[in-house]
């Protein structure tokens, strides 16, 4: 699928079938703020319609996109770095400390696992948190995941298995502290 | 790509997570919309710009000082050309002819070249003041006279330090010959 040959509307329609998985890259690339997730996405749909991110077919158009929303999350996390430090003390966002993704509802619907989990995960550092995420969480291979972090596959296998250590390790400490029994299959990795 | 108990385990709970983020997912027409409306940034603050106008700056300040201090350690100084020095130290018939009563003191002759016009008033005030106090240490060094100079003098010292002039007679200038025996 080439750029040139795709009109907006026909991209359009190719990204809003890829908007939950973009929007939940976007939430790992924000270390899950939701607000700037979306912020952040919008900002890259503002990129796409004003030309300024074009693709050219070179990768699937979800790398593509997934490349454009991590780079636009560091981009807007640098600006937001630059102006706390400039108002300090005076944030212009109003967090209340409770994102959408943690309102009450869902917080019920939350596992305490799945809160200790996100932990974990948040403790992770970003490149094999992002790795770990778009292998498991958006289904995508190595290389592609290479792709979408601009790094080399040999990379980042590193940080996929670093963070496979580090989460393996947390899930061992988890199930010795609540008692968790999983159970466990002796495959060696595959990956 | 198959996957070992623990990776299961990760997938399930990565499964999970995504099934939360997939509920809290704003719908994209709204997004969509938003970035469609959104106006069109103009890009003040633009960090290429200030860093290179930034760089710009340093350079020129820079250049500013390095030319300003190569003037101060190059300027050249005032090359003051003196004229000759009192007669009556140098006594002797090789000496240089002797200024007439009607000559006047010989004054200090100071040529002062500058290689570089001069870019500010204040440079030229030092200039000229620098200039000032050498014309007076010219006049000071021209009017000395050796103590001991009046030792020296003697009744045929106008002789020596007299030249026959081009209108005195042929009888007048062979007095000046010495006196032939023979």
């Amino acid at each position: 699928m080439k750029t040139d040959q795709i009109d907006i509307v026909e991209l359009q329609d190719e990204l809003e079938k890829l908007h939950s998985a973009s929007f939940g890259w976007a939430l790992s690339c924000c270390r899950r703020d939701h607000a700037e997730a979306e912020e952040v996405l919008q900002t890259v749909y503002l990129k796409i319609l004003e030309g300024k991110a074009r693709y050219r077919g070179e990768s699937s158009l979800k790398t593509w996109l997934f490349a454009v929303i991590r780079k636009t999350a560091i981009g807007e996390y640098r600006k937001r770095l630059v102006r706390s430090l400039v108002f300090l003390g005076s944030s212009e966002r109003h967090d209340t400390g409770v994102s959408p993704a943690d309102a009450p509802t869902t917080l019920l619907e939350k596992s305490e696992l799945q809160k200790q989990f996100r932990v974990a995960l948040a403790k992770l550092p970003a490149r094999q948190r992002e790795a770990l995420h778009l292998v498991f969480y958006e289904d995508l291979s190595l290389s592609e995941a290479a792709n979408v972090m601009g790094i080399s596959v040999g990379s980042a296998r590193q940080h996929y298995e670093r963070g496979k250590k580090h989460l393996r390790e947390w899930l061992s400490h988890t199930e010795t502290e609540n008692g968790i029994v999983w159970r466990r299959k002796e495959t060696p990795s595959a990956v | 790509m198959e996957l070992s108990g623990e990776e299961k385990k990760l997938q399930a709970l990565f499964s999970e997570l995504k099934a939360a983020d997939e509920q809290t997912t704003p719908h994209f027409g709204a997004t969509w919309n938003r970035a469609q409306i959104a106006p069109r940034r103009v890009r003040i603050f633009n960090p290429a710009f200030v860093a290179a106008a930034l760089l710009l700056v340093f350079g020129v300040v820079a250049f500013a000082v390095w030319s300003r201090h190569s003037r101060t350690a190059t300027s050249p100084q005032p090359v003051i050309a003196t004229a000759p020095q009192n007669p009556g130290s140098t006594a002797g018939a090789e000496a240089p002819p002797a200024p007439t009563s009607e000559t006047p003191l010989p004054q200090p002759k100071t040529a002062v070249v500058l290689s570089r016009n001069k870019t500010t008033g204040q440079r030229n005030v030092m200039l000229s003041a620098a200039n000032r106090k050498l014309q007076k240490d010219a006049k000071s060094i021209a009017s000395w006279t050796s103590p001991t100079s009046a030792l020296l003098e003697s009744p045929s010292d106008e002789i020596f330090s007299s030249l026959p002039e081009l209108n005195q007679s042929a009888t007048q200038l062979k007095s000046f010959l010495p006196s032939r025996s023979n």
